[in-house]
């Protein structure tokens, strides 16, 4: 790690200050204990659009993503420096981390179905923070399936464990249950990397459903997946963001040579 | 030089097996030797009279009810303490205490508790409880003693199931916006229900048949009684008595009596084999 850290990194963030903004990341560092994972990240992201964030592993693509809301929170030892804008607010400075956490929703690599009901697993975020008549909350548990595409598999078996469900379903499921908060920001960790073929096809086109209502930042290794989801992308290497460009530039002319052997296959 | 290699191995191999195999049919001999007295002396003596009357006096009729029913008033008071403080204390060391200095003392202190002599939980209680004459010989001070020797057990499987479950499943809740605490409450008990469940059944097993501890706290009693401020009968200390007694009669009722312990601690291990061997329903 050190060894590279003297390294000088060729770095290319394209200009964004046309676009409406919904979080900027602003010199994040980030340790976990005294390891420092992440170095002077500045990234922008666009309100309403779908933002990849690519790189090998280890490069510190979760961690940015868990910086953004606060989940590391939960862990000593793990802290952040900088500041992470939400609507030009300082998330980092926080003190209401569950409205934090009712705006910012998350979906984990591997799918983390509740042992409870296919109703109760969407309901249990919306009885985080809403008081809702049974009605509304039947309504708000519909539309968060149908929106996550999962309503018409599961629309007879609402009281059935979510755990019976498949694994594509488990992850429409998990993505059903942070959709019902209605948050205004998605991140996506890896949400296809424990799927087959076919299930992170229907995941993605859930995502870019989706996009347009919801600004979503999705880490992924996956770098078809990020050609075809996303708006934006940022290329992460050793805890640095490298270059950070709309997709198709990143994937067709990248400013970096560092991120054009990455595209190409060339390391990574 | 090869095959000489491999045949030596293969040889070792065999000792090994055969070794083991041994040792198992020695440890089974016993078992069964141990239930087969069991039943030969006890089953025989099982009839409507010993769920309905209660210790005899030497020579006349009489049955355990009382004694029956003592255990289960103990064991159920005892497990009622057991499981709030063991799931309580199991919860905090899994998901709040950490490696702090505390929950390592804890951690400790509950492993040294877990093999302590129930000789000396059933003293340390007689001197807290019943020598003070908080409430002298009776079956709270006898639930107590019962409970400090379930609750490390409960404490610890349940620390240990919590444990198990995915650290992912812990932040899908926080994720979602719920407290810590509510994130344990509905989620991670649920997720570890079966786990903890099947500690309080191996705890409740393990009480059912312990006797040192109740001799100078529940100790005995001759008659049916429900309160459980006065001395209460109970199946170990009867058996206690009984097998050491002198009478035919008493003799045979401390077999039945341990045929009917070693049947609830043999339903509890069904219980269990149960609840495990479906530990996700889908």
């Amino acid at each position: 790690m050190n060894v590279h850290a003297r390294e000088e990194f060729e770095t290319y963030v394209a200009d964004m200050s046309a676009t409406p903004l919904k979080l900027e990341v602003r010199d994040l560092e980030f340790f976990y204990g005294k390891t420092r994972a992440l170095h002077g990240i500045s990234l922008p992201i666009a309100t309403n659009k779908v933002t990849a964030l690519i790189g090998p592993s280890g490069c510190g693509k979760s961690t940015l993503l868990r910086a953004m809301n606060r989940i590391y929170d939960l862990y000593p030892g793990q802290r952040a420096s900088g500041r992470i804008l939400l609507d030009g607010e300082d998330l980092l400075q926080e003190r209401d981390l569950t409205s934090l956490r009712a705006r910012i929703g998350m979906v984990f690599q591997k799918p983390t179905p509740f042992p409870m009901s296919i109703y109760d697993n969407v309901a249990f975020g919306l009885q985080m923070h809403e008081r809702l008549s049974r009605k509304q909350e039947r309504e708000r548990v519909e539309e968060a399936l149908r929106r996550s595409a999962l309503w018409d598999e599961v629309k007879d078996k609402l009281n059935d464990s979510g755990l019976g469900l498949s694994g594509g379903q488990q992850q429409r499921l998990c993505l059903a249950r942070s959709i019902a908060v209605r948050p205004e920001v998605l991140l996506l960790d890896e949400p296809a990397s424990a799927l087959d073929p076919i299930s992170t096809a229907k995941l993605e086109e859930t995502i870019s459903e989706l996009k347009g209502d919801y600004t979503i930042v999705i880490v992924t290794h996956n770098l078809q997946q990020a050609a075809r989801v996303a708006d934006y992308t940022g290329f992460m290497y050793l805890g640095r963001l490298i270059e950070f460009d709309e997709t198709s530039c990143i994937f067709t002319k990248p400013h970096c040579a560092r991120t054009s052997d990455y595209v190409t296959g060339r390391f990574g | 030089m090869a095959t000489a290699k491999a045949r030596r191995r293969k040889a070792a191999n065999a000792a090994f097996v055969v070794f083991c195999g041994a040792a198992t049919a020695i440890a089974l001999t016993f078992l069964g030797a141990i239930l087969y007295t069991l039943l030969k002396q006890g089953l025989g003596g099982i009839n409507l009279a010993i769920f309905t009357q209660s210790t005899p006096a030497p020579g006349s009729p009489g049955g355990l009810a009382n004694a029956i029913v003592g255990s289960l008033m103990l064991c159920a008071a005892a497990m009622v303490v057991a499981i709030v403080v063991g799931v309580l204390a199991g919860t905090w060391l899994a998901e709040y205490g950490g490696s702090s200095w505390y929950a390592r003392t804890v951690r400790f202190v509950n492993d040294v508790l877990l093999s302590a002599p129930s000789i000396l939980v059933g003293l340390f209680v007689y001197e807290i409880m019943v020598k003070r004459g908080i409430h002298g010989f009776s079956g709270w001070a006898g639930a107590m003693a019962l409970a400090l020797l379930a609750a490390p057990t409960v404490t610890r499987i349940t620390e240990d199931v919590l444990k198990l479950q995915p650290p992912a499943l812990r932040e899908a809740g926080i994720a979602l916006g719920a407290p810590v605490w509510t994130t344990i409450r509905r989620i991670l008990w649920r997720a570890a229900g079966a786990g903890i469940v099947t500690g309080g059944v191996l705890a409740f097993a393990r009480i059912s048949g312990e006797t040192a501890p109740l001799l100078f706290t529940a100790l005995n009693n001759q008659f049916f009684s429900l309160d459980m401020g006065k001395p209460m009968a109970n199946l170990p200390v009867v058996i206690f008595n009984f097998a050491l007694s002198a009478y035919d009669d008493w003799r045979r009722l401390a077999w039945v009596g341990a045929v009917l312990i070693a049947a609830a601690v043999l339903a509890c291990q069904i219980v269990v084999r149960l609840l495990l061997r479906e530990p996700r329903r889908s």
